[in-house]
């Protein structure tokens, strides 16, 4: 019998693999594809990518079809200020299958591919950190920089392990000095006390960017195995041959879908009294932390379109990056780009009652145009907020809850 | 008293780690102490050390971390 039910399984794994290919076509020419916006994106906004892409391949007033590529934001930067490459973008892109091409299509499912027009620059390119981290250049005038939601990192280590919490001072040694050398030295910082188990990325990314402006230590200067894509960081701390002891560096939404297998640390910055999560709890998903402060390793996102005397050379890619931005668009779209954002765990600007003007920066106190912070919590977790049809008592009716204003 | 009693806890944990004669910092997780570093929370913050240590109903983790690189006053040697 439970030879039947292990080839009933079997079965049912081929067909549903067989039918994520075939939805799937041989990839096609990007440009046939309908209304294309091609970006470039840091690898930790992917989860955005396809849950935003999906839904605009189904946004009836304006159907568009994201089509982007990663690497690193400083890559990203540079493609966008200078046209460097010179060849511009070569490889294949991703797309996602609108509802009528793959019904059953989710998040988690794989991408579809296509090929990229020759000479092919994008309409936009994405830092997941502050541009400045990258270059003190300006941008250049025909690049339009706007701020969108923020992003957390983190420190994770495989599920199982038994520590919490790590400290600015910790995090300096362990990177800036190396477990090696601080054995060496007597110093062991436990339990990362194996060279080879530090997971981090290469100097031009985000991840190892953002925390490298909050501990201290320059990209340049960090011990451990440089990975180029945040799936090698979590390939490395799920397969470790030393759990106890490994360490990797993520963007929070790549943690939050994996938090079956990964655990994040809370972290104690420089003059804190106390290392929080970026969650209210360990286990919450409402980046309670980072809106009001307490958890200080983030950075905005930033999206740059091509602008000419100041006017979008494509409307519609400033239509996505307005999306992105939790801007007013028009026409408005079949669903709320703040809720996308928000699920992907990506903080909107409205929800934020902290900012800062420079990666690592101090941090002060914020207020965007208006809350949102109602609505956010009630899209990521539960909302304790009072629920409204017209009025509120105090504060401002929107969206069905009394936002603060 | 609490910020007495706190100091003193915090005293005791910076002793340890020596009795074997080797410098190693196993960031020992605390449970909030009463009265501990909360008793002194901001709740109207408005600089980045008052933001960071405001009043907050969050999971807070208190480690007593004490690297034996650290300087005695406290800062960080520079790096190698």
């Amino acid at each position: 019998m439970r030879h039947f039910v292990r080839l009933g399984l079997m079965i049912g794994f081929v067909v549903a693999a067989r039918s994520a290919i075939a939805a799937c076509p041989t990839p096609p020419t990007c440009a046939s594809l309908d209304n294309p916006i091609y970006l470039q994106v840091g690898d930790t906004q992917v989860n955005l990518m396809k849950a935003l892409g999906r839904k605009l391949r189904d946004n009836t007033a304006k159907p568009i079809t994201l089509v982007f590529l990663t690497s690193g934001s400083c890559a990203n930067i540079d493609l966008m200020y200078h046209h460097n490459p010179a060849t511009g973008i070569t490889a294949n892109m991703q797309y996602v299958p609108s509802i009528a091409e793959d019904a059953t299509w989710q998040q988690s499912s794989a991408t579809c591919a296509c090929t990229p027009p020759a000479n092919l620059f994008p309409d936009i390119g994405n830092s997941a950190l502050f541009n400045s981290a990258c270059t003190t250049e300006a941008p250049p005038a025909t690049v339009n920089l706007t701020i969108g939601p923020r992003q957390a990192y983190v420190m994770a280590m495989p599920r199982g392990t038994n520590e919490t919490a790590i400290t600015f001072e910790e995090a300096y040694f362990v990177f800036g000095f190396g477990p090696t050398m601080l054995a060496s030295m007597t110093a062991a910082i436990e339990p990362w006390t194996d060279e080879a188990q530090l997971w981090i990325r290469t100097n031009t990314k985000s991840t190892l960017l953002a925390w490298a402006a909050n501990i201290s230590v320059p990209a340049a200067s960090w011990h451990g195995t440089k990975l180029d894509g945040s799936a090698m960081v979590v390939s490395a701390l799920q397969t470790s041959t030393n759990p106890g002891a490994a360490i990797g560096i993520l963007g929070v939404e790549v943690y939050d879908g994996l938090r079956a297998t990964l655990t994040s640390l809370a972290f104690r910055a420089a003059h804190q009294y106390a290392a929080y999560y970026p969650d209210s709890t360990a286990t919450s998903r409402d980046k309670k932390n980072v809106r009001d402060g307490h958890y200080t390793v983030w950075s905005p996102t930033v999206w740059m379109d091509n602008v000419t005397g100041g006017v979008p050379d494509k409307p519609d890619a400033r239509y996505v990056i307005d999306l992105i931005a939790g801007h007013v668009v028009t026409p408005a779209p079949n669903f709320d780009a703040n809720v996308v954002v928000a699920k992907v765990g990506l903080v909107p600007d409205c929800a934020m009652r902290v900012t800062r003007t420079f990666e690592g920066g101090p941090l002060s106190l914020y207020k965007p145009p208006t809350s949102c912070t109602c609505a956010y919590e009630n899209a990521v977790d539960v909302s304790t907020c009072t629920t409204c049809t017209t009025t509120c008592t105090t504060g401002v009716c929107r969206d069905g809850y009394c936002e603060e204003f | 008293m609490r910020a007495l009693i706190f100091a003193t806890l915090a005293l005791a944990f910076a002793a340890c780690g020596g009795d074997d004669g080797a410098k190693k910092d196993a960031g020992v997780v605390m449970d909030a102490p009463p009265g501990g570093p909360d008793a002194s929370c901001f709740t109207n913050p408005t600089t980045h050390e008052e933001i960071i240590n405001a009043c907050t109903t969050a999971q807070k983790i208190y480690k007593s971390s004490h690297p034996a690189l650290l300087n005695s006053d406290g800062s960080l040697p520079p790096l190698p």
